[in-house]
């Protein structure tokens, strides 16, 4: 017998992507919405301790997962036949190789009972122990019991004893069950074996440094001794990452390797409606990015938005691309995929935001240049005045080696600078680059305070003198102008920029006045901030 | 006055009960205990206890030795009226503030609830697992992607966080009255410490009402479920995502993640600086759940902008602050803090101080009072006379003698009040044009109220006038005008205006027709300038429907630029009529200081504390405070007396900016031992032998007491972030920190 949970919108339509979690054989029945249903206000059986959902056979599992044939015939080979006992399995690859879905997809094929429990969702040792407890027990939390727990259990002694005790309940259960069947039926029992997933294993190892959970996890097929149980570790790392000195059975490992590039392709390529046209913008795309990520995820996200931009000069999607029509839609293709690359984020906004915007820069009627580098120099949010001088100070004291603070900042220290920068032969100039990308690789320095207000002062001190002119003289406003004012905060505004992320500040005893803080700002948004002062940032920028 | 501390961050929104609300005024008074003159505003600030007790040591009832008991207890009456008027008005102000920042973010907040159900409908697409299959531990494996987590990231678009608290509040009270189920969590939630159990927790408690012990997402799948949950959209509101802990965050957002599918939570982000801010703050596998979507709240200067319209402009009550207090609160908030609601905190104290140093001020309460009762504020001289009378004796023993005072100062009031609102329209039309050049209200308000600026107004348009007589055929007939021979925004806004195309000029134009509606006299004025508009269309109209289209083009085109021209002038001539005759800053009308807060200097003493100064000078002349007997104030000698750390600062105004320790002690040893000295000297005759055997060990004791006494001072000292303990690369120096005062 099988329960179906299977959802009622389900619709049959081909999914539009394939993913890591998405084997499922899209054909759907809905007749069970409705047993379903009541169902849940029943106790639980173990019937729920199966995946549930249409038995899929093995070949459709394989032919989902592209190049995982081997794994998945191992790990079937490893499992057994029905009622064989196990030794533990530890399966493991980088993310998003299918492991979990393929582990899944098997125990949907195979129809066996297991505990699933993901330790990324139970993120300590006492909410695993009872998230297992409580699917064992065929418990469920709701408000009638105060969304409580079955059993309470924070210690690995505790959780051994009511481990056990409630898999012997659980197996007594499925013997019984399957001798009836077997009376029944021939073909199609659960079986007599329960299986304990873990998945996101790797996280264990961060739980109290990993002390006691690790070896009392690795080591419960010695302490159970329950031929019925089988064991099976998912992890992202290897089981070298995990300390496995402790004279315990070895867990069997399943490595499931990368993806090849071409595997890459195949399965980015199910569930697409037109294959073809998909399949040529493959072609120009996945090359590029896949030298920067293999994982499907990442790449799927990174790919609908450039998908489209491919689209975009077709009017029928549906078309089948010739190769004139490749070449045309490669060459307006081309300039984005460069700019995809380094993007790993892409923020939409509303479409009715985007018109006011537009709207106020037609308003403005400037060319189309300007207006670029116009939005380029606004900065689109607010800051107080001293905070910007702050922060170009710390930007400074970031950038700048501490020894030439004096002769930047003496009187006469923009002159000087210049008369650095007099000659650029190829050598000085290739020196420079290497240079930048050391500063690159190494990112901004740290400053103490002290320097950081020493900065503020002469910045603020040269800056204010032209800037007071030019209000007396412009609108009459400058009277109070508040430049002795743009001091006294400096501590406020310094923790409201650590608070924005801005300026990172090192961890220490602030008593001691030792901390040092680290200005994190590209060099566009300071220039952004000193633009919107008319501060001259680049006289003060130190450039090898 | 920390913005961004939290203290002051829970009492932000301006809907606190008035004892809060006058709490909330402490910090300030507590920074300036010290100073003397200050005293006062200490007890204003603390309700009728203190202000009695400033009673006593004013001068006005100093004067009267031992008033009679009927004095006392006006006085007393006039204690309650000032404060009862304070919370009038300022109640009054408080929710005209509020309705104007609800007002500037309804329609974003529109929109969010609209994306919200966008969202939701596309989870419920997604498909509906079943409830076993959702409160289970498994992922559900029957849906095609992978899921998003749908987020909203709001641009808050200022770096301080105190004025979007309230905002996100009123969101979630937005979104909830809309039929979401809304969590608002803040980033003190997200920290290292308390890891990801402590934002579950605080989710749990947020969805769910009640504190859970285990906090387990399982049991938010398993609440969703339940009843009529699960139709409602769950938001979770985190209100400032640079300050939450990035790994933290990163896990929660994979632990969401996981559960997606079966608990579809909608994420609302506020972002402080660019939607950069999330890319900077999680790594990229965390990113990848997240389907963002950009929403930007209004900038602070509008919001500001908004806030002077409605308080100062439109005088929803008529409470006014002078030219500098304006350029001050102006300063305050570009240069210093940038947020408006210290902005608010400004306003208010100037309100408060308004109110408690000004006696006649109670007319304005009276005024406000009674406006309410009638719907509409009565203004006339006769109801001013009115109030002038009910005032309690106390309030006009000085000012008021004989009634012919009282009448002609009614008559001036009402004047006053008349001649406000003519200002404010003018005001409020010149913001209107100057919208097309990007002139802030704030600015223009400041220059509006600029006496001196009016008076080189005036005396430029007479001048001006002089001029138009000889020159009368000048070419471009805007130059004629005076306001645009005067510098400032003003004359940067009707520059503009005179430049603007005829479209946009017909927009303004007809918004400045919505402003004037109920001032008749600019209306009048205005009604001119837009029948010409009319006529001048009716005639370009039937120009060009008279031309031929081949002609068309060239001569409707000059025609039209002439008729643009004049357009424009006349526009500029009755911009120049506004700003001649009705932009009369307060400050120059007599009475003002009724409704009008000018002192500056207190205000400025309150808002900026300048705390390390402030130490340093008590440090100095501890005698102010302590005023104890034995040191006399003229006296420099540093006495044993005094307290440690002030002596060891006054020692350290000696050093440079490295203070040898050793040094320091010595001296410090000296002054504390110089007592003692006097009395040994006395008795050196003593042989040493003696000295060792009786004193060696109280000697001892006294050494380290007065080393850890000197300890002690350092420390103190430190703490107020005057010194610097000494380095490792130079252990004997103390480093001075403040110099100077």
């Amino acid at each position: 017998m099988q329960v179906n949970y299977m959802d009622k919108d389900e619709s049959p339509q081909i999914p539009r992507r394939m993913t890591r979690s998405s084997a499922s054989s899209s054909a759907s029945t809905s007749n069970n919405v409705l047993a379903a249903k009541v169902n849940s206000f029943e106790p639980l059986t173990i019937d729920d301790l199966l995946v549930g959902g249409n038995a899929t056979s093995l070949n459709d599992i394989i032919s989902n997962f592209p190049g995982r044939s081997n794994q998945i015939l191992e790990i079937v080979r490893l499992l057994g036949p029905l009622n064989s006992p196990m030794l533990p399995l530890f399966v493991y690859g980088g993310s998003s190789t299918g492991k979990t879905s393929i582990i899944l997809q098997l125990f949907r094929h195979l129809n066996r009972p297991l505990v699933y429990s993901s330790c990324r969702t139970c993120y300590n040792q006492r909410i695993l122990f009872e998230s297992i407890l409580n699917q064992l027990l065929l418990h469920r939390k709701d408000a009638s019991n105060g969304y409580s727990n079955a059993k309470r259990c924070d210690r690995p002694s505790d959780f051994v004893n009511f481990l056990r005790e409630a898999l012997t309940n659980v197996v007594n259960n499925l013997k019984e069950k399957s001798r009836k069947f077997s009376n029944k039926m021939t073909h199609g029992g659960i079986g007599n074996m329960i299986y304990l997933v873990f998945d996101n294993f790797q996280l264990v190892r961060e739980w109290d440094k990993s002390s006691t959970v690790l070896p009392l996890l690795f080591n419960l097929y010695d302490l159970l001794k329950m031929p019925e149980v089988g064991l099976i570790f998912i992890s992202s790392t290897s089981p070298d990452t995990f300390y496995s000195n402790m004279g315990y059975v070895e867990p069997i490992p399943v490595y499931f390797t990368d993806y090849t590039e071409c595997d890459i392709r195949q399965i980015l390529l199910k569930n697409q409606v037109n294959q073809k046209l998909y399949s040529s913008f493959l072609d120009v795309a996945l090359l590029p990015l896949c030298r920067i990520t293999r994982q499907i995820g990442e790449l799927s996200t990174s790919l609908k938005p450039l998908y489209e931009k491919y689209c975009e000069p077709l009017t029928d999607k549906g078309a089948v691309p010739n190769e004139d029509m490749k070449r045309r839609l490669f060459s307006h293709f081309k300039p984005h995929v460069a700019s995809s690359l380094s993007e790993t984020f892409k923020v939409s906004s509303l479409p009715s935001a985007e018109v006011e915007t537009c709207k106020e820069k037609k308003w403005k009627g400037n060319p189309k240049r300007l207006q670029q580098s116009e939005e380029m120099g606004d900065l689109d949010f607010h800051m107080s005045t001293s905070a910007k001088y702050l922060l170009i100070s710390a930007f400074l004291a970031s950038r700048n080696p501490a020894t030439l603070d004096a002769s930047l900042f003496d009187s006469k220290g923009g002159s000087d600078n210049r008369k650095r920068k007099r000659k650029p032969s190829m050598k000085v100039m290739e020196q420079k680059e290497s240079l930048e990308e050391e500063l690159l690789m190494k990112g901004p320095g740290t400053f103490p305070l002290e320097r950081l207000l020493a900065v503020f002062q002469c910045i603020v001190s040269v800056a204010d003198e032209p800037s007071d002119e030019e209000e007396q003289n412009d609108d009459g406003l400058g009277i109070h102008g508040g430049n002795g004012g743009l001091v006294s905060d400096v501590l406020l505004q310094l923790s409201s920029l650590c608070n924005a992320n801005l300026i990172l500040k090192g961890r220490s005893c602030p008593i001691e006045g030792s901390t040092r803080y680290r200005a994190t700002i590209s060099e566009d948004l300071a220039l952004k901030v000193a633009r919107s002062l008319k501060f001259p940032l680049s006289k003060y920028l130190y450039r090898r | 006055m920390a913005p961004s501390s939290p203290s002051v961050a829970d009492s932000l929104p301006p809907s606190t009960t008035p004892e809060v609300a006058e709490n909330d005024l402490q910090p300030f008074f507590v920074l300036h205990k010290a100073s003397s003159q200050i005293k006062d505003r200490t007890s204003e600030g603390q309700g009728k206890l203190r202000k009695r007790k400033e009673l006593s040591s004013s001068p006005q009832s100093a004067k009267k030795p031992e008033g009679s008991m009927t004095e006392e207890s006006d006085c007393h009456l006039f204690q309650q009226l000032q404060s009862k008027a304070f919370d009038i008005v300022w109640k009054k102000i408080e929710s005209t503030i509020k309705d104007v920042l609800s007002d500037l973010n309804a329609s974003v907040f529109n929109d969010i609830q609209q994306w919200v159900l966008e969202c939701f409908n596309a989870t419920r697409l997604l498909g509906e697992p079943t409830i076993s299959e959702a409160t289970r531990s498994l992922p559900v494996l029957n849906n095609a992607t992978p899921g998003k987590l749908f987020t909203a990231l709001v641009i808050t678009r200022n770096i301080e966080f105190v004025d979007d608290i309230f905002t996100f509040e009123e969101l979630g009270h937005f979104l909830e009255s809309h039929g979401c189920h809304v969590a608002v969590i803040s980033s003190t939630e997200f920290s290292l410490k308390n890891g990801i159990a402590g934002c579950l927790k605080a989710l749990l408690r947020e969805f769910l009402g009640s504190a859970i012990d285990s906090a387990d997402i399982s049991i938010l799948a398993s609440w969703h479920r339940e009843q009529d949950n699960y139709n409602k959209p769950l938001v979770l509101i985190i209100n400032d995502l640079e300050r939450c802990c990035g790994s933290v965050l990163t896990d929660f957002i994979l632990m969401l993640s996981e559960w997606v599918v079966k608990v579809p939570i909608i994420l609302i982000f506020g972002v402080a600086t660019t939607v950069d801010a999330p890319r900077n703050i999680l790594p990229s596998h965390a990113l990848e759940h997240l389907c963002p979507s950009r929403f930007m709240l209004r900038t602070p200067a509008k919001r500001m902008d908004a806030i002077i319209e409605a308080v100062l402009v439109k005088h929803c009550t008529m409470f006014n602050v002078g030219h500098k207090v304006a350029l001050f609160l102006r300063n305050y908030f570009i240069n210093q803090d940038g947020t408006v609601t210290s902005f608010i905190r400004a306003l208010k104290v100037a309100c408060l101080l308004h109110f408690s140093t000004e006696p006649l001020s109670l007319l304005h309460w009276r005024a406000l009072a009674e406006g309410q009762k009638e719907g509409k504020s009565s203004l006339s001289p006769e109801a001013m006379l009115k109030y002038i009378d009910e005032l309690p004796l106390d309030a006009r023993r000085n000012q008021m003698v004989d009634h012919q005072t009282k009448k002609s100062m009614a008559e001036g009031l009402s004047e006053l009040v008349t001649v406000q609102k003519l200002w404010s329209t003018a005001v409020l039309c010149l913001y209107e044009a100057g919208k097309y050049s990007r002139v802030q209200l704030l600015d223009l308000f400041c220059e509006a109220l600029n006496q001196e600026l009016h008076l080189v107004r005036d005396s430029e348009c007479y001048a001006g006038d002089k001029k138009d007589r000889g020159l009368s055929s000048r070419n471009d007939p805007c130059q004629n005008y005076s306001i645009m021979q005067s510098r400032g925004l003003i004359c940067q806004i009707v520059r503009k205006v005179r430049d603007l195309p005829t479209g946009m000029l017909h927009q303004l134009i007809e918004s400045w027709g919505k402003l004037t509606a109920d001032t008749s006299k600019i209306h009048e004025k205005l009604q001119m300038l837009q029948s010409s508009v009319k006529c001048e269309d009716g005639r370009s109209l039937r120009k060009s429907s008279k031309d031929s289209p081949k002609k068309h083009a060239s001569r409707v085109s000059v025609n039209f630029d002439k008729d643009a021209r004049m357009l424009n002038s006349q526009a500029i001539a009755f911009l120049d009529y506004l700003v001649r005759n009705f932009l009369r800053p307060i400050e120059s009308m007599p009475f003002h200081e009724i409704f009008c807060f000018k002192n500056i200097e207190k205000l400025q003493l309150v808002l900026i504390g300048d705390p390390r100064r402030r130490i340093q000078v008590d440090l100095l002349d501890f005698h102010n405070i302590l005023r104890c007997s034995c040191c006399n104030k003229n006296s420099n000698a540093l006495l044993p007396s005094r307290h440690d750390s002030s002596i060891m600062y006054s020692l350290a105004q000696e050093h440079g900016d490295l203070i040898n320790l050793h040094d320091w002690f010595q001296s410090f040893r000296t002054i504390v031992l110089q007592h003692t000295n006097k009395r040994k000297q006395k008795s050196k005759q003593s042989p040493q032998a003696k000295k060792r055997k009786n004193i060696n060990g109280s000697a001892d004791q006294n050494e380290a007491s007065i080393q850890a006494r000197f300890c002690r001072a350092v420390t103190e000292l430190q703490i107020t972030g005057l010194v610097r303990m000494p380095s490792k690369r130079r252990p004997d120096f103390a480093q001075r920190v403040a110099f100077g005062l």
